[in-house]
């Protein structure tokens, strides 16, 4: 695997040269400091992207189009980082030696037609497609507390904070939905094309002097860019008790879902000892939660925890009975208390680390993933693979007991089945 | 072991049979750290009534006993947890099971050996008792209270009933909460000694590892096991028409869904190959209903459709399509589908383009191992082989043909399941 990066001042690109997919993905990252009033907007669209464009005018014609170049996969989708908001294209093909000579080509000009060419006339999106995307909206958004576990873990962000980015709701808000036009949603475009800094990521069994000069051709990006606030979200003032919340929903089980925040963490203990500590503690099928929570108590069927580095945010969630809830937080705490006090051994430490190297030999089999990693190298100055496989094996019980003492548990939300039992 | 090449994937899969009826097929990867192994049985949530190889006289299991065996399966007598021992090498671990199958996973990049070694003893070492027995039971309730709280998975179910009168495809894999608690150690063994035998099972492995030495060690571990006398499963007669035509159900949801279930019975279906004979059942429904047909730009623009899924489904004698909507306009949208069915617009332009992107998507899934083996493994399931040519008969698909099949559809053979909320 060969990796290289050129940086253009309007954007960067970095190819990754390797022969192990018979596939060329390319990943376009736009970002720029999230705004709460903006998410709607820019998940509309995303999804109007992926309507239609200025020579492919309707849905049909663009699925035709990529049908047509051997089944290209061409998506768009929003995430946060930190506090950013990221807007990815994704385009896989498969290489020329298994379709034809230019296909790839063809395919980078059609990925740069549907990001340089939407389906706007007179500064003005087209009014029937923005309609349809945004009733499709309306309709993901009416229906959010049909997926529990999706409305349990929004509630419990909302109940964290109030104007931390991870308070912000990802899908949307129906108020900002009314006021998208076909005119702002345009000015919104610009604004992002314009503005946003900007990543190209190529990777696959490429010559990379030709990708280079072809995305040379299809992408040209005019302004010179800086990041201006880090990644890193500031850590929350804390409660000085535990926030409790509980709400009731027409369902079976009850979600359960902790907020626990971490305190003053380095960058070394944020992506070292956490990850360790995470495993142990509920990130794996054999951590702690799961065996005391599910096969020790049998109080649930799921039961995880998962750190959200850039927001200093831990998150336990568990699908249990209402009437399990007591004993589940107090187990979830119990199990926070023993990795305070050192209360796992030096075999679950080296079953983390296995787990983790096994983790980065995966991330090398999958083309996403690798480019994953570089984006978060360059963005956040995490290590690359071997220094991260290096670092991780040298992590000693002190420093995760260590980073342990920094973890509390902030918020509890629970949202409570209370659908009769009819079954 | 016999070597069959995939034809235009540039893949070597290495099968062999033991003399216990032991189904080995590898696929070994050159360029890959990780593997994917699967051991597996033919034995799913649909097989509940059955003669035992050692009675005479039928048994009814509870429902959902297939699933509830899978999770037991991870008890071991001398106390040593799989998902432990996995971990230990920092592999990954987990199992499934389905309306015909149930399989055991392990994914990782180390221990390769000792690790298949594990997976095949772990399998083939039940230890249920009657207290782990009771102590599963709450965990399998809240995984069937998680299912149902799920929309999609409520009228899914609700459509397989409708469709299906006795054949239990049309109950849950996981089966209710108070078939589960009926469930007992004996069921559990009754179940384990008739369907984990070796020759109702196979093993799959994709990756990177040695299949020589993967060989042996199955040899050793499996070789010594005796096959078991098979039970007597009798044939289900499911009747050729749909159960209910219509029906209709309350649920909290904002907005309604719809599900629609096409029954053909196979008997009344060309005589081809049981793969030719799904691939043109999945062309059909792709160019009706897929994302580059006219039906699916008609109902964007009328605002009808928010998501769709749809998915065959293969039974002995049926081949059933569902499809499942969620739209602000159930009905509107039903008599859209109907319509559909009946003027079925396939154009030869539209039929060889799907067959370009069906032979790149089997390109494709090559560079992944995960979808390799879920591949091979569908097919193992559905059509007891592998399949080396899949990319010719994609190629080798007929219009003509594919519209013979159509003219043998009644489809008006229709199951009609709406999902309203619940305005209580």
């Amino acid at each position: 695997m060969k990796y290289t990066k050129k940086d253009y001042g309007s954007y960067r690109l970095h190819l990754i040269k390797t022969d192990k997919f018979k596939t060329i993905t390319v990943r376009v990252c736009f970002r720029s400091p999230i705004k709460k009033n903006e998410i709607t907007i820019r998940n509309i669209l995303s999804d109007m992207f992926m309507q239609s464009s200025e020579k492919y005018n309707s849905r049909r014609n663009l699925t035709i189009k990529a049908q047509d170049l051997y089944a290209a996969d061409i998506e768009s989708t929003n995430s946060r980082l930190g506090n950013y908001i990221n807007t990815d294209f994704y385009l896989t093909v498969l290489n020329d030696k298994y379709t034809e000579q230019g296909n790839f080509k063809s395919a980078l000009e059609f990925l740069s037609e549907i990001i340089f060419h939407p389906d706007v006339s007179d500064n003005k999106f087209n009014s029937e497609k923005l309609d349809i995307v945004k009733t499709t909206c309306r309709s993901a958004l009416n229906s959010l507390k049909e997926d529990t576990s999706k409305y349990s873990l929004v509630r419990l962000f909302e109940n964290f904070s109030s104007n931390l980015p991870i308070s912000y709701r990802m899908m949307g808000y129906i108020e900002d939905l009314d006021n998208i036009t076909e005119e702002s949603l345009y000015r919104y475009y610009k604004k992002m094309i314009e503005n946003d800094m900007v990543d190209i990521f190529v990777i696959g069994d490429i010559v990379p002097e030709e990708v280079s000069s072809l995305i040379k051709k299809y992408f040209k990006f005019n302004t010179l860019k800086k990041a201006r606030i880090p990644y890193l979200v500031e850590e929350k003032k804390s409660h000085r008790k535990k926030n409790i919340v509980k709400e009731t929903i027409e369902s079976s089980q009850s979600k359960l879902a902790i907020a626990c925040v971490t305190k003053g963490l380095t960058a070394y203990e944020r992506n070292y000892p956490l990850s360790l500590f995470n495993v142990i503690y509920g990130g794996g099928s054999d951590s702690k939660l799961f065996k005391e929570v599910r096969e020790e108590n049998s109080l649930c069927y799921t039961i995880h925890s998962v750190p959200n580095k850039l927001d200093n945010v831990i998150i336990v969630r568990a699908g249990i009975d209402k009437s399990n809830y007591e004993k589940t937080v107090e187990l979830v705490q119990k199990c926070l208390l023993d990795m305070q006090k050192g209360k796992f051994s030096e075999n679950d430490i080296s079953i983390a680390k296995e787990y983790y190297n096994t983790a980065l030999d995966e991330l090398e089999e999958n083309e996403s993933r690798i480019i994953n990693n570089y984006y978060m190298m360059e963005l956040i100055g995490i290590d690359d693979i071997e220094t991260k496989r290096n670092k991780m094996n040298k992590v000693t019980k002190e420093e995760i007991i260590k980073v342990a003492k920094k973890i509390s548990i902030d918020t509890i939300f629970c949202l409570e089945g209370v659908k009769d039992e009819r079954n | 072991m016999k070597e069959i090449k995939l034809n235009g994937l540039d893949v070597c899969v290495f099968t062999d049979i033991l003399e216990n009826g032991l189904e080995v097929i590898f696929v070994p990867y050159k360029n890959k750290k990780n593997y994917f192994m699967s051991y597996a049985t033919r034995f799913g949530s649909e097989i509940t009534t059955f003669i035992p190889n050692d009675l005479k006289i039928e048994v009814k299991m509870p429902d959902g006993i297939a699933h509830f065996l899978e999770h037991k399966m991870f008890e071991q007598e001398d106390g040593v947890d799989p998902f432990t021992y996995f971990s230990e090498s920092g592999t990954g671990a987990n199992a499934s099971t389905s309306f015909d199958n149930t399989q055991y996973i392990c994914y990782g990049t180390k221990n390769f050996e000792d690790n298949l070694r594990f997976l095949l003893r772990y399998v083939n070492e039940p230890f249920y008792t009657d207290e782990n027995v009771e102590k599963e039971k709450g965990i399998i309730a809240e995984e069937l209270k998680m299912y149902a709280d799920i929309p999609e998975w409520q009228i899914e179910d609700r459509l397989r009933s409708a469709v299906y009168k006795i054949h239990p495809r049309g109950i849950d894999i996981g089966g209710s909460i108070p078939e589960i608690m009926k469930i007992t150690k004996e069921d559990l063994y009754t179940c384990y000694h008739n369907f984990y035998s070796p020759n109702n099972m196979f093993l799959l492995i994709v990756g990177n590892f040695n299949p020589d030495r993967a060989f042996s060690i199955v040899q050793e571990i499996v070789g010594g096991i005796e096959n078991k006398k098979k039970p007597i499963i009798k044939k289900i007669k499911e009747p050729e028409e749909v159960n209910t035509k219509e029906d209709t159900m309350l649920s909290m949801v904002s907005v309604p869904k719809v599900g629609i279930g096409l029954k053909i019975a196979t008997r009344k279906l060309p005589k081809y190959d049981d793969l030719i004979l799904d691939l043109y059942l999945e062309m059909l429904t792709t160019l009706c209903f897929g994302s580059s047909s006219e039906f699916r730009e008609r109902v964007r623009k009328q605002k009808l459709l928010n998501n769709l899924y749809m998915e065959w489904e293969s039974l002995d004698e049926f081949k059933t399509f569902l499809m499942i909507a969620s739209t602000d306009y159930p009905d509107q949208l039903i008599q859209e589908i109907k319509k559909e069915l009946v003027t079925l617009p396939i154009t030869e332009e539209a039929f060889s383009r799907m067959k370009k992107v069906w032979v790149a998507n089997e390109v494709k899934m090559v560079d992944s191992i995960d979808n390799m083996i879920h591949n091979l493994f569908d097919d193992l399931i559905r059509y007891k082989k592998i399949i080396p040519n899949k990319v010719d008969i994609i190629r080798n698909l007929k219009l003509e043909e594919l519209k013979k099949v159509i003219n043998c559809v009644d489809f008006n053979n229709v199951s009609v399941v709406k999902m309203l909320p619940d305005n209580h």
